[in-house]
């Protein structure tokens, strides 16, 4: 009788250790067949041709694979997407979690979690049928530019912050506000002095996640950026991403051109890791400081 | 009590802003008119358009090297249709499409004085011209072979007059299916596939037995998926070159095409002469103004 029980308890402890296994796996595939296709390309050309020309002509007789604009258009846009997207989703996680009447929190969870399920092409085409003719008319240029990517991006990124953030926000323990509020502080400045701080590792994952979703936006950006491969040199030019890049020229890419693409998805995820070497950094002061 | 009552009339004001928004825009589509002095919005296709491989070689918008130079601000779109509602949306835009795609949404202009019609490319007059190609790899299914032989026929040619394309001159005969099954995968061009699509409608009149899987990717993904075989039958709306030519099973041209040079239907330009196309597309004309 035991030995069956603990015969169970060993397939079940296989089956899980498959499973978790599995996500490894498939990383360490994701990341060979990066790297055994993206590179060669980079040696080829030159890892600093690569990764600061600025001229990317893939198919012209003698290519040119510069991947600058790409990076700083991956760079400007994700970080106009958080200055402006990271405030309001953190405020309004804040008036969630403290300040929102029964009614109206009815209406609103509900309505950010559907605002996070609406797939990116959708938000895309909203862009480009709302928000290209808004700046074009009343901001200037042809409605394609980094501004409507940024613009778009921050209303994108804003489900994850926001639904991150007010659990976060919820979790800390009332006897924080309860006390903070009992030593006399406003209720404005318990949450802003107090419970924040108090939440801040579950802000700031949610925030992190929120821009790894800015970085990887293919769909919705491709139709609103413009895409010209070039260095943006204001808020309304057109811009091209790491991402855009790869969906533009894909599909007919061959050869070295291929692998280049290859190479630019190499480039992202070195950045990807970046943005969440960096959190793990800050997570980890922030644990030792407490 | 006040940061709630703020925060209740910040909402309210920024949902009757969003309103308002959301108002005008039922109004007009374009809320400016056109203006001389303001910069033409370029827009071309993607790196692998046949329409702008062709496009690109006809106008000369190329460098020393006959590679193409389109100049690096202008909007990429990446298909006909894409390019369609960027001109309709925006009065100071300039683009290029297939000729058998221009409907009422856009203007299409004359160049160097002859209208882009389906009879001034037949005979010649209309510069900005090119074949549709269709392309096939070495081993095809007998579906895809059957369906080949139904776009050289009399009724296929036909379709094409209809649809706004100029047939090309071969030798055309009456179709008779040979009733085969199978799937045939069609991948390719942007701008020949609403042809391809009423080929493929007309086909499964004949031959209801065969399913036809229609993709446009644009001219270079189609040439590629046939030279690795995904593909049965590839379109491109450009000629293939010597490399690409050597690893298909073999290449006919089925329509010829214009390519309508495109603006929105308020800006009052009506023609334009091939060298301010090409001007344009190299980025040294840049304003409205320079182009009356």
């Amino acid at each position: 009788m035991i030995q069956l029980f603990k015969q169970k308890e060993r397939i079940m402890n296989g089956v899980f250790f498959i499973s978790a296994f599995m996500s490894i796996v498939s990383l360490v595939l994701i990341i060979a067949f990066m790297f055994t296709n993206g590179i060669p390309v980079m040696r080829k050309y030159g890892f600093n041709e690569f990764l600061f020309g600025t001229v990317w002509r893939p198919t012209a007789s003698s290519p040119s694979f510069g991947l600058l604009p790409m990076i700083l258009g991956s760079v400007y846009v994700t970080l106009g997407a958080a200055i402006i997207g990271v405030p309001i989703g953190v405020l309004t996680a804040i008036f969630m979690a403290e300040y929102c009447p029964k009614y109206l929190y009815k209406i609103l969870k509900p309505g950010v979690s559907l605002m996070a399920s609406i797939p990116s092409i959708v938000y895309g085409f909203f862009a480009l049928q709302l928000i290209v003719p808004l700046i074009r008319d009343y901001i200037g240029g042809n409605g394609y530019s980094m501004l409507t990517a940024m613009l778009l991006l921050a209303i994108m990124i804003l489900p994850t912050i926001i639904e991150l953030s007010e659990s976060a926000i919820r979790a800390v323990p009332r006897t924080y506000y309860n006390g903070s509020i009992g030593l006399g502080a406003t209720r404005e400045r318990t949450i802003f002095s107090v419970m924040l701080p108090a939440a801040s590792s579950g802000v700031l994952s949610s925030i992190v996640l929120g821009i790894g979703r800015a970085v990887g936006e293919t769909m919705a950006v491709v139709l609103i950026a413009g895409n010209q491969p070039i260095i943006p040199d204001s808020l309304l030019s057109g811009v091209r991403t790491l991402t855009t890049n790869i969906v533009l020229e894909m599909s007919y890419a061959a050869g070295d051109h291929r692998q280049a693409l290859i190479a630019t998805g190499v480039v992202l995820f070195i950045f990807i890791l970046i943005i969440n070497t960096v959190f793990i950094i800050f997570k980890n002061r922030e644990d030792a400081n407490k | 009590m006040t940061f709630k009552s703020s925060v209740k009339w910040l909402s309210l004001f920024s949902g009757s802003l969003l309103l308002a928004a959301c108002g005008n825009e039922g109004e007009e589509s374009t809320a400016s008119a056109f203006e001389d002095t303001s910069d033409i919005h370029v827009i071309t296709r993607e790196d692998g358009s046949g329409t702008r491989g062709a496009f690109v070689e006809i106008a000369g918008v190329v460098d020393e090297n006959e590679d193409d130079n389109t100049t690096a601000t202008a909007t990429v779109q990446n298909s006909t249709s894409g390019v369609m509602q960027a001109i309709a949306g925006d009065v100071h835009s300039l683009g290029y499409i297939s000729l058998g795609s221009l409907d009422e949404s856009v203007k299409g202009l004359a160049v160097d004085g002859v209208e882009p019609t389906p009879e001034t490319v037949a005979s010649g007059e209309y510069q900005v011209a090119r074949n549709f190609n269709i392309a096939y790899g070495d081993d095809l299914n007998e579906a895809a072979q059957d369906f080949y032989a139904f776009m050289f026929s009399d009724e296929a040619q036909e379709i094409v007059e209809e649809q706004g394309y100029v047939p090309v001159e071969a030798e055309t005969s009456e179709f008779e299916s040979k009733e085969v099954s199978g799937d045939i995968n069609i991948v390719g061009s942007t701008s020949v596939e609403p042809l391809m699509q009423v080929f493929a409608e007309a086909y499964k009149e004949h031959n209801p037995n065969v399913t036809i899987n229609i993709t446009a990717p644009g001219s270079g993904a189609g040439i590629t998926a046939v030279i690795d075989g995904s593909a049965d039958i590839g379109m491109a709306s450009r000629e293939l070159d010597e490399e690409e030519t050597a690893q298909v099973g073999g290449v006919d041209a089925i329509a010829i095409d214009g390519i309508a040079m495109i603006v929105h239907n308020d800006n009052p330009l009506e023609d334009i002469t091939l060298e301010q196309i090409q001007s344009i597309y190299l980025g040294d004309t840049t304003t409205w103004d320079e182009v009356e």
